[in-house]
């Protein structure tokens, strides 16, 4: 942190203030968590504890909750199918996204700008406005109930928010680089390839996680689209294992736990990078 | 990531090859032709997939609204007939009204909240660095895994929010807060602000940073208390950060779905019905597909129109520089 934001808040010297300051603010950050803990204990409550006193700590803890939630739910497959769906599409979107935002951002050609404004129609809009024709779309294409429904208009309702990113970090790099590549005689591939794009892997790395978080998590897509279970990605799949247990307490607690936890070490570990990913485009 | 640096004598190679052959003359103007080409290569694939899967559904989506259609048989043409039932139908006026009250939550919940904590949590004392990190954290999780929790949450009898205040000697404040048509747009609103929050806390706490410490020692020179500090310096300066975060919220609030259908499914009795709710209800459960063609295009219509006017609201106000 820098010195210009703690000024704000530190009425300097008074031991007073410190212990209020620190009091208020760790009280709201506790009830903020609370309810993720509350969810994680109470995996391994049994359902009588759950109704008796839903407050309380496992008298025991029933590790094989998770066990039966991990298997009763079919996870592991949620997980790959959410594995395959989303590292799929962000790869392909982000080589994609990467190639036309260094084009948008240093070639001329005709109709670039034209182009690049039509694009950015897609930031205006919100991705439910064509869940019906993209619908009836897959479906003449054959793909509905493939990874396919899901990895193609994955790859394409970000593009336009991340072509946008991208192409303003492009437009930040030096020319010189360019133009010694093309004078050493490296096409236009060339010169993207080997010198362009290995420039911009710290924007590919936010663009990466932003849109690797927005599609691990993406719904209404996912339960539209695929309605064979044996493929359905986490968020779809975990709602309709909700819905099948609904008054089984501790299993729907424990499936939450199994799906959130991973999500929140990998947090924690990729924390600034995470932060970064997700409020890019915002901070501008 | 090892290439480069034989990449390039390698095209160069190749280049002084070609120029050395007897086609050389014509060679120029038509490797100038195919470099032109080349670049439409660049934003091809982009193009293609945008056009087919967003920008194709769009103008279809356009033309169902102007049919009936279920599905299956051929879509029939019935003019603006849609339009006209979508103005008379009670449920998807409420919807918008539902809608509108949302987001004037979630401008409170999210919008405000985060930047009282970007304030409370901008220090760099011992320990807040981690409640910053964990005040964000919401942020990563599913809005399915979010609206299944507090679901659970604010459940009557097992629910953590109920039997919190009961343990607080409050029980006749205990209440089904989802399930009475009262409370139950309060409580998504809530697990908003708490999925939200952390986001609004970061936009605020990086346009913080921005402001020269020299206007807080200015400030202090003048014997300006912390309060007066924070409304005099701090919020002026953070207005541009505010429009942004505003419009974020406003737009963010018209395209939730995933909050509403797992935690109340639009009800009840349609008390928490959002127009995205109520386009997948009339699509996907009663098959009226151009009649929920016609109500995504009012709904694209409306956000666009509503962020136009917002954005032109604002930029006729001058600007802080600093």
């Amino acid at each position: 942190m820098s010195t210009s934001a703690s000024t704000l808040t530190r009425p300097a010297r008074l031991p007073l203030m410190t212990v209020l300051h620190y009091w208020v603010a760790v009280t709201v950050v506790i009830g903020m968590a609370f309810p993720l803990v509350w969810m994680l204990y109470s995996g391994f409550k049994t359902n009588q504890e759950i109704a008796t006193s839903p407050l309380a700590l496992p008298a025991v803890w029933n590790w094989h909750h998770l066990v039966e939630a991990w298997q009763l739910g079919n996870l592991g497959r949620l997980y790959l199918n959410s594995l395959l769906v989303t590292g799929t599409s962000v790869t392909a979107l982000v080589m994609i996204a990467s190639l036309a935002a260094y084009a948008f951002a240093r070639l001329r050609f005709r109709g670039r700008d034209a182009l690049f404004y039509l694009l950015l129609i897609g930031l205006l809009l919100p991705a439910q406005v064509v869940i019906i024709p993209l619908f009836f779309l897959l479906r003449d294409m054959q793909l509905l109930n493939t990874y396919w429904a899901l990895i193609l208009p994955y790859m394409s309702w970000p593009l336009a928010l991340t072509i946008y990113l991208l192409r303003s970090y492009y437009l930040t790099l030096e020319r010189e680089l360019e133009d010694a590549a093309r004078i050493d005689g490296a096409n236009l591939l060339q010169t993207y390839a080997f010198v362009m794009f290995p420039l911009v892997r710290p924007a590919l790395a936010t663009v990466v996680i932003l849109n690797l978080v927005n599609l691990w998590n993406e719904l209404l897509f996912a339960m539209l689209f695929i309605q064979d279970e044996r493929l359905r990605t986490l968020p779809a799949g975990l709602l309709a294992f909700s819905g099948h247990y609904l008054v089984d307490y501790r299993l729907v607690f424990a499936a939450l736990s199994i799906t959130t936890v991973p999500v929140l070490v990998l947090y924690f570990v990729f924390q600034r990078q995470v932060i970064a990913g997700l409020t890019t485009g915002a901070l501008d | 990531m090892r290439l480069p640096s034989r990449a390039a004598p390698a095209g160069h190679r190749a280049t002084v090859a070609k120029a050395t052959d007897a086609r050389r003359r014509s060679r120029p103007a038509r490797a100038a032709r195919l470099e032109e080409a080349q670049k439409y290569l660049f934003v091809l694939p982009a193009l293609l997939l945008f056009g087919t899967f967003v920008l194709l559904p769009l103008g279809s989506a356009v033309y169902y609204s102007f049919t009936t259609w279920d599905g299956l048989r051929t879509p029939e043409w019935v003019g603006w007939r849609n339009y006209v039932r979508a103005w008379n139908d009670s449920i998807h006026i409420r919807s918008y009204v539902n809608v509108g009250i949302y987001i004037a939550g979630t401008l409170v919940v999210e919008v405000a909240f985060g930047l009282l904590i970007a304030v409370l949590l901008a220090s760099d004392r011992r320990g807040f660095g981690f409640m910053r990190g964990l005040f964000f954290s919401p942020m990563v999780l599913s809005m399915v895994a979010a609206g299944l929790l507090w679901t659970y949450v604010y459940d009557y009898r097992r629910g953590l929010l109920n039997e919190g205040l009961r343990a607080l000697g409050l029980a006749e404040w205990a209440h089904p807060w989802l399930s009475d048509g009262g409370t139950a747009m309060l409580a998504v609103i809530i697990v908003s602000g708490w999925k939200y929050a952390g986001f609004y806390m970061i936009i605020f706490l990086a346009a913080l940073r921005r402001i020269p410490v020299t206007l807080y020692e200015a400030a202090m020179l003048d014997g300006a208390t912390p309060l007066q500090r924070l409304w005099h310096v701090t919020l002026p300066l953070l207005r541009e950060t505010g429009v942004v975060a505003i419009l974020l919220c406003v737009t963010g609030g018209f395209a939730a779905f995933d909050l509403f259908f797992t935690m109340t499914g639009g009800g009840p009795f349609n008390a928490t019905e959002i127009p995205t709710t109520w386009i997948v209800k009339q699509a996907f459960d009663r098959h009226n597909m151009g009649y929920g063609a016609a109500l995504t295009v009012v709904m694209t219509v409306v956000v666009g129109l509503v962020s136009l006017a917002y954005l032109l609201v604002t930029r006729r106000r001058h600007t802080v520089e600093y």
